[in-house]
């Protein structure tokens, strides 16, 4: 029986709060000033070391991980709350995570591209078989599935715009936002799988068990946006 | 790979149990088990396969992605290995036991298989334990159950866990008492369950505000009740809600310190129950302990019958517990070995020395054994 863990269980715990590295991250920095959480100096210099970093809120910390990873440290409630792409949460479907509110952030498309050749000749209908690379596996099968279409993933991590030039497939399937790395390589856009934003998510046992502050970092994150809407 | 490291090698979600931690989860069953037991609830076991119709029908509905399935070369029918006990109690209460007197009171324990665990358990063998109550459709049979099930889970070890208490027809119901088509009401249940407002702001016409502030209502119990009863609900709708705040009132007098939570929109796994349906979530978000609730099962002869009950989960139950210390035990060397008896008898686990040891203290150390037997004396390690 899996017992290594033997963790304290106290509702004095402080909640965390798991933000995405890298672009997201610029975006949510007012969001955050917004609800009023101001994270230590640490957190704004981006070569440090450190990982978890207080704020001026005793009972919230924040952790800085990849953004596949805030979808995994929230579900196994390792993270109480957390900001991430839809792409990532429709990637995973975990069911212990509640997205509750789209911080309207981080705005790109997931899409289909193949290079701008085969793309003249190319009719998406009559597909049958596709090899596609991509860092979205489920998504991308789901998505050929409910076409009718068997799609032979390639699991890549980045560059995936690479893999139509050296001939691992000759599709991808990746987030697009401006389209200039794909003109660069020579690709294009032939279909549209859905839009992307971030959104605010959260442990369901987290919700269950400390609904009072849990709600109230909800209602803020709501009252923030509401506030930029307006 | 060596041989002994295939060996060692179990499929994917299995796992050996080794001593202590076996005995642990054998006392915490029965733990359980005493628990039940003291409310009178009688203990029955069913097997671990049967008939892959039975164990799919009623409240077993949904469990057929989830289902080890084998042929049977002496039926040539399919059989299932059971994800679920609950099915197997509703099959015994309305076949062989359905002459026998009503309120129905039965309980049990045992292992259960999956094809796949779950994402947060990953185990694919675990072991559960619970309770149903067959036959009795008033409300204090509802509060008989959640207490047995608080109680019996504190009795294992665990304090300050949450209960959490849904209606998962109210959403259907309420959609239908507004004239919202199914495919409409689906797509609400499933943005209420994960706390999606988005898709509830997209909703047309004033039903998307009710069902915004139905999600708003999703919190502690007091507020949650003070919440739901200032929406604005057909009087039948309503009437749930008064009945959860009686219930609410009444559980409180046999617990006064259990956290209380309501969530209206909760109904994933709760598809087949109806009235009410309760989960016990561990403290700081560690998952579900228990979950059950009011459902109904059907006889042969196609008369329904209600039924409620709940399932501990006995591996969430171990996770979330502190961990026990090491039990104590003597070494007594095989000099000695006549005062075992004795000191059994008084209670002591004992271990005599099958050779004779020189330094018995020394040997007892090397065992981990916590005392040893010296001179007449127990002395700690």
């Amino acid at each position: 029986m899996n017992l290594q863990k033997a963790k304290t269980v106290s509702a004095d715990n402080p909640l965390i709060l798991a933000l995405p590295k890298g672009r997201i991250l610029k975006e949510v920095r007012p969001l955050l000033d917004a609800v009023g959480i101001e994270p230590e100096a640490a957190f704004n210099d981006s070569s440090a070391r450190q990982l978890t970093f207080n704020t001026n809120h005793p009972g919230v910390k924040i952790i800085r991980v990849r953004s596949f990873d805030v979808a995994t440290f929230v579900a196994f409630a390792g993270a109480h709350m957390g900001i991430c792409g839809n792409d990532v949460l429709l990637e995973f479907g975990y069911d212990e995570i509640y997205a509750p509110l789209d911080l309207d952030i981080g705005h790109c498309r997931m899409s289909i591209a193949e290079p701008v050749e085969l793309s003249k000749t190319d009719d998406p209908k009559k597909w049958s078989h596709v090899r596609v690379a991509t860092k979205y596996p489920a998504i991308t099968s789901r998505y050929f599935a409910d076409r009718g279409v068997q799609a032979e993933c390639i699991k890549l991590n980045g560059a995936m715009e690479l893999a139509p030039t050296l001939g691992l497939c000759r599709r991808i399937v990746d987030l697009v936002s401006t389209g200039d790395t794909l003109r660069a390589n020579g690709l294009v856009e032939v279909e549209q799988i859905m839009d992307i934003t971030s959104r605010f998510i959260v442990n369901r046992g987290a919700f269950k068990t400390r609904p009072t502050e849990v709600s109230a970092w909800i209602g803020k994150f709501e009252e923030a946006m509401n506030a930029n809407a307006a | 790979m060596t041989d002994a490291a295939s060996k060692a090698l179990l499929p994917i979600g299995l796992h050996d149990t080794l001593a202590p931690m076996a005995e642990r989860e054998a006392s915490v069953v029965s733990t359980l088990l005493n628990s039940f037991y003291s409310f009178g609830y009688g203990q029955i076991a069913a097997p671990l396969a049967e008939f892959e119709e039975t164990l799919l029908s009623g409240v077993g509905a949904s469990e057929g992605r989830r289902m080890f399935r084998l042929m049977d070369p002496a039926s040539r029918q399919m059989l299932g290995i059971r994800t679920d006990i609950t099915t197997q109690i509703a099959r015994i209460a309305t076949t062989r036991l359905a002459e026998a007197a009503r309120p129905l009171r039965l309980c049990y324990a045992g292992q259960v298989l999956r094809v796949e665990g779950d994402q947060l358990r990953r185990e694919r063998e675990v072991c559960q334990a619970g309770v149903e109550l067959v036959g009795e459709a008033a409300t204090t049979a509802d509060l008989e159950v959640l207490s047995l099930a608080i109680q019996s889970v504190r009795a294992a070890g665990i304090d300050g866990f949450t209960v959490d208490l849904t209606l998962p027809q109210f959403v259907p119901q309420l959609c239908d008492s507004l004239g919202v088509d199914a495919e409409t009401t689906a797509r609400i249940r499933e943005a209420l369950d994960s706390k999606d407002i988005d898709t509830l702001n997209a909703l047309e016409g004033d039903a998307g505000a009710l069902f915004k502030a139905l999600l708003s209502a999703a919190g502690p119990a007091d507020i949650a009740l003070e919440r739901l009863a200032r929406l604005d609900l057909p009087a039948a709708i309503a009437s749930q809600i008064d009945g959860m705040a009686a219930f609410v009132a009444a559980l409180r007098e046999q617990h006064s310190k259990v956290t209380l939570t309501i969530d209206l929109g909760e109904y994933r796994n709760f598809e087949y129950h109806e009235g009410l349906c309760f989960t016990l979530f561990a403290p700081d978000g560690d998952g579900e302990l228990a979950r059950g609730g009011r459902y109904s099962v059907s006889g042969e002869d196609g008369d329904a019958e209600t039924a409620v009950g709940f399932t501990v989960y006995v591996d969430a139950v171990m996770r979330a517990r502190a961990e026990d210390d090491v039990p104590n035990c003597v070494f007594v060397p095989l000099e000695e070995a006549a005062q075992a008896a004795t000191l059994r008898a008084e209670g002591w686990r004992v271990v005599t020395g099958l050779t004779a040891a020189a330094d018995a203290a020394q040997e007892a150390k090397r065992m981990g054994y916590t005392h040893v037997y010296d001179a007449g004396q127990i002395n700690e390690l």
